[in-house]
């Protein structure tokens, strides 16, 4: 990964970190699966194209949403917040944001905590499997590890 | 390397480096907005009518009568017409459709004892597919499959019955009845045949059809209205023939 320091000129600027493109390339895709998924909640769009497994069953169980709100629109929100903070995170002037690098991480982790949740939910309460579910959940996995560079990025703030 | 050169370079390869990351996310959004658009296209309602319109001229009986129109089975010079108000996504429907309705066909319409006629009565403030279903069913009937794809509908019920929009489970359907897809789908996403079940509709509440499904068994210039069950039927026409009481039928 690309992030070392460069002084040019006495103002502090890096390379793009190669991690966040990555973290929003991988966002954008996630992105886009949960909002198939979230307009199929809206009623925008027939059944669900279901190749492998039963996402009908899954969109329509009670873990499909928390309280009045989608899962879907979770997903969507949540990729929104990390493709922001990753773009965000590669503009020169924050290139070495701490904040940014933490804000990733935790996303990421939250975002990885909660999929493998409903991963759980899929394996052994529903016990039928949404391969859109399954997509995203490998994104997010994907995110996290593409984020863990920023741990270094915050070491060497902090040191 | 002088420093200058050093950060020339650096920013060179900087720039060089986010101009690769903007192509590959352009690519992912053309991509991505490409499979959303395409996998909610496919199976959208687009224009399809779902529920009942104004048809003027409903109020006219004459008309009514003329505009309404079931689909026969049967003998059409059979003593006995067994007429059924019924709903495509009521489940006491796909019961009768299942259970009755074969022994029906079996021990009275083929026998010509009876014929039989279903009119649409789609209860569309609890069941909001079932104009749908209905007006789906009368571009089946266009391509001369009317009663498979009713058969289709019955039997698959719980598979479409609950969906916001059970599009691509209706062109399933006909797919495997072999009907022209694209004709099927067109007249399905259209309003085609929406006066036709609006009359259908119109007329049922005229008869006092409040419920599906509703079963009326008319011979001898009389009608009773009838249990949902073969015996009930059975016995209605025994009546209606001059040979047993109605039972359960009013």
């Amino acid at each position: 990964m690309s992030y070392e320091a460069q002084n040019v000129g006495g103002a502090a600027t890096a390379a793009p970190p190669t991690n966040r493109m990555v973290v929003a390339v991988l966002a954008l895709g996630g992105f886009f699966v949960a909002l198939y998924l979230f307009a199929h909640n809206l009623g925008l769009g027939g059944p669900i194209v279901c190749g492998v497994g039963d996402c009908a069953t899954v969109q329509s169980s009670q873990y499909a949403s928390l309280g009045p709100v989608p899962v879907s629109f979770i997903g969507v929100l949540g990729y929104v917040v990390l493709l922001a903070l990753s773009l965000v995170g590669l503009r020169p002037s924050h290139r070495e944001s701490r904040m940014i690098g933490g804000l990733l991480l935790a996303g990421s982790l939250g975002g990885g905590l909660f999929s493998a949740y409903l991963t759980y939910l899929e394996a052994f309460v529903i016990e039928v499997w949404c391969q859109y579910c399954v997509v995203s959940a490998i994104i997010i996995t994907l995110i996290f590890f593409a984020s863990v560079p920023e741990v270094a990025r915050l070491r060497e703030g902090s040191s | 390397m002088s420093r200058g050169d050093e950060r020339r370079k650096a920013r060179e390869q900087g720039g060089s480096d986010m101009t690769k990351f903007y192509v590959i996310l352009g690519v992912v959004v053309v991509v991505g907005i490409g499979a959303v658009a395409y996998s909610l296209g496919s199976t959208a309602l687009g224009a399809a009518a779902m529920e009942p319109i104004d048809v003027e001229g409903l109020d006219d009986m004459a008309l009514l009568a003329e505009m309404a129109q079931g689909v026969p089975k049967g003998d059409d010079d059979a003593p006995i017409t067994i007429i059924e108000f019924g709903d495509y996504a009521c489940p006491g429907c796909g019961s009768f459709a299942l259970t009755v309705k074969p022994q029906v066909e079996l021990l009275l319409v083929e026998t010509g004892k009876a014929k039989f006629v279903f009119y649409d009565f789609p209860l569309t403030t609890v069941h909001p597919t079932s104009f749908l279903a209905s007006r789906s069913a009368r571009c089946a009937q266009d391509q001369d499959k009317f009663w498979e794809y009713h058969n289709a509908l019955f039997r698959n019920q719980t598979s479409w019955r609950l969906e916001t929009s059970p599009m691509a489970q209706f062109m399933s359907f006909g797919e495997d009845l072999g009907l022209d897809s694209d004709d099927f789908e067109a007249c399905v996403k259209s309003d085609r045949h929406a006066d036709l079940v609006s009359a259908n509709m119109r007329l049922g509440y005229e008869l006092g059809v409040s419920s599906t499904p509703t079963v009326m068994v008319h011979g001898n210039g009389q009608s009773l209205r009838v249990p949902v069950t073969f015996e009930g039927i059975q016995a209605a026409m025994d009546h209606l023939l001059g040979s047993g009481d109605p039972g359960g039928a009013n």
